[in-house]
């Protein structure tokens, strides 16, 4: 689920970029620092979309940095239990397939692909309903639903399932090639 | 608000879910002195007797260790059965304690010793927290079921993975497939001993091995399911029934004690004594509830009491006679009450004042009419068993013939018909007396009834004289 959400952070700014663009490098520095990266807590920011406020900077003794605590708005990505996602298949192989929804990683594991498809080796291995109809493999599309997730400070990892009612394959780049 | 229809369901949770637990410590070997299972339902059926109790009086009482006790009960409070509090005390609260427990009467606990020794020791008590227990038994029975449920249609379930290598045996879950991926992408490999992954079916497979067999998995599960119903079907039937009433509920300590001796305290002191032998009769039914019923039963007689005190006064004679079974020692009664007082002694009281001579007159005019009454009535009685003989007799002179055949088969009956006989002796014997004299002669027929005929008559009068 995406959130838009004010955020903190202290930075710390180069003596180098003293001077009249000083606000615009701590914003540029904020992006590049921030954007991308997952907490625990708030998920993965995915855009900064403005600064509110910027604390008075401290210089910091021996080295010459000078520490602004920035108050900015942010949205943010974080998946939950129970959540419908549409993820890009990765990889594909016999214990299941990997998925991306954005940044999350999902793993939908061979149980939790409906019983009617099968996998299938071979250089593009993929998981095929006994009529040919339905095929799973790279870079497919699939609606799946998040049955659980494991948050770890810089890092969301998902489980994910299609064996439910509307889940699975929503667009097939094989047809179409 | 009964205890019973909660007690039961605590008991058959106890059965159905605690009874092979064992409850071990945490340094004591594996193998240790035997295990003791079946005690956790042994606990908690004692618990279902008990409100608060002090955590050394029931292990007294189910002679367990006090150690192996507080095991239990700390497993049962992580279970969220009981509640439980600890508080340091001096002889004096122990005492409070004790009385709170006289007055709910357990009747159980009647072992309480050594209360002056103890100084400021810390001391547990514990007691079924009845509506938690409630919602404890439901989640558990809806995890269960959705447990197996997720499992038959496999959804939800995260996936396990375990390592085939018997040596190492580790388990993984489908979190960790990210790092536990091959080069090759194809397969999950054992962080410690490289080997390839296999899938692990959580319940299923420790009985059937090979996980493979999707169909005989699911049927597995199926009977899993089947047989959890029924098994526990009487629980739910109980949780059911238990569903609309209100769970008992004692409150915390302190409040269950200030409870506890309020009720104490109405009842009055000179009757705790009785009040806590009456209740401890009580205490094995299962409503242990003392300050709800009995309450009632001694407010009414100090009641009674008060109102003697008012109409002592004016009406000395209205006092009931107490029948000589009720009366115990230490019964504050006066004569009357006993029934030692005559007729005359009354009159004498009742003579002291001039309306109540007046009263006495008219009673004394009435107990005289209603003697000649009470002759005519006996008169009548005694005709009438008169020609009742007379008819019998002339029935039995009919019935002699045919009536051979049916004597012997009354005898064989033994000891009553013998007694029966023996009554018609007396009675024809009697007969040719029963015209002179008014009612003794029906008291004499009457004798293996009322052994005391003498005393009846005062006491007839009495009360005929009272309600005048």
């Amino acid at each position: 689920m995406f959130f838009h959400i004010t955020l903190e952070r202290n930075m710390q700014l180069h003596p180098r970029h003293f001077g009249p663009h000083l606000r615009d490098k701590l914003v540029a520095k904020l992006m590049k620092d921030v954007e991308g990266t997952c907490s625990g807590r708030h998920g993965f920011v995915v855009a900064i979309t403005g600064v509110e406020d910027i604390g008075k900077g401290l210089i910091r003794e021996g080295t010459g940095f000078v520490t602004f605590p920035v108050k900015y708005q942010a949205v943010v990505f974080r998946p939950f239990k129970g959540e419908i996602l549409e993820a890009v298949v990765t990889m594909v192989n016999k214990m299941g397939f990997f998925a991306e929804a954005g940044p999350v990683q999902i793993f939908v594991s061979n149980h939790l692909i409906p019983d009617d498809m099968e996998f299938q080796s071979g250089d593009m291995p993929n998981y095929t309903t006994s009529d040919g109809s339905v095929k799973i493999q790279k870079d497919s599309e699939v609606r799946l639903k998040i049955i659980g997730t494991r948050v770890d400070a810089t890092e969301i990892f998902c489980i994910g399932t299609i064996k439910d009612d509307f889940l699975g394959v929503i667009n097939d780049p094989g047809a179409t090639a | 608000m009964s205890l019973e229809p909660f007690n039961r369901l605590v008991k058959l949770a106890a059965r159905a879910f605690y009874d092979d637990v064992t409850i071990k410590g945490d340094n004591q070997p594996k193998a240790g002195r035997g295990d003791n299972r079946g005690m956790a339902v042994i606990v908690l059926d004692a618990l279902t007797r008990r409100q608060w109790v002090r955590e050394e009086d029931l292990a007294k009482a189910l002679k367990l260790h006090s150690k192996q006790l507080r095991r239990t009960l700390r497993f049962f409070e992580e279970e969220k059965l009981v509640t439980r509090e600890h508080r340091k005390e001096s002889a004096k609260g122990a005492k409070i304690f004790n009385a709170a427990m006289a007055a709910t009467a357990d009747g159980q606990q009647g072992t309480k010793e050594g209360d002056e020794k103890m100084k400021m020791h810390m001391h547990s008590y514990c007691c079924l927290d009845y509506a938690q227990i409630y919602d404890v038994v439901r989640y558990r029975m809806h995890r269960m079921k959705k447990k197996i449920k997720d499992e038959l249609d496999n959804r939800n379930t995260i996936q396990e993975y375990i390592c085939p290598n018997s040596s190492c045996g580790r388990r993984y879950s489908a979190f960790d497939v990210l790092q536990l991926m091959s080069m090759d992408g194809e397969s999950f490999l054992c962080e410690n001993c490289k080997a390839e992954l296999t899938e692990s079916e959580k319940l299923a497979a420790e009985e059937l091995g090979d996980g493979d067999d999707r169909k005989r998995r699911h049927e597995k599960l199926k009977d899993m399911l089947r047989k959890m119903e029924e098994q526990l079907k009487p629980l739910v039937t109980q949780l059911n029934r238990v569903k609309d009433l209100p769970a008992p509920e004692f409150g915390t300590l302190l409040a269950w004690e200030a409870r506890a001796h309020a009720a104490a305290q109405a009842t009055g002191d000179s009757n705790a004594n009785d009040s806590s032998k009456s209740s401890q009769g009580q205490g094995y039914t299962g409503t242990p509830m003392p300050f709800l019923g009995e309450t009632r039963v001694e407010v009414a007689l100090s009641g009674l009491e008060a109102k003697e005190e008012i109409e002592h006064d004016t009406k000395p004679t209205s006092l009931k006679v107490l029948p000589p079974w009720m009366i115990k020692q230490g019964m504050n009664l006066t004569k009357e009450q006993r029934g030692e007082v005559n007729p005359q002694t009354k009159m004498e009281q009742g003579s002291s004042s001039v309306d109540d001579k007046k009263l006495n007159l008219d009673n004394e005019d009435e107990k005289s009419l209603q003697d000649e009454y009470l002759k005519a009535y006996y008169a009548a009685l005694v005709k009438r068993q008169e020609e009742q003989e007379a008819s019998q007799r002339a029935q039995q002179k009919t019935e002699l013939p045919e009536g051979v055949s049916e004597t012997p088969s009354e005898r064989q009956v033994g000891m009553k018909s013998k007694r029966e006989d023996g009554n018609d002796e007396i009675e024809w014997e009697e007969d040719p007396s029963i015209g002179n004299s008014g009612a003794e002669p029906y008291r004499l027929a009457d004798l293996n009834v009322e052994a005391d005929a003498s005393d009846h008559e005062d006491e007839e009068d009495d009360i005929d004289w009272e309600e005048g």
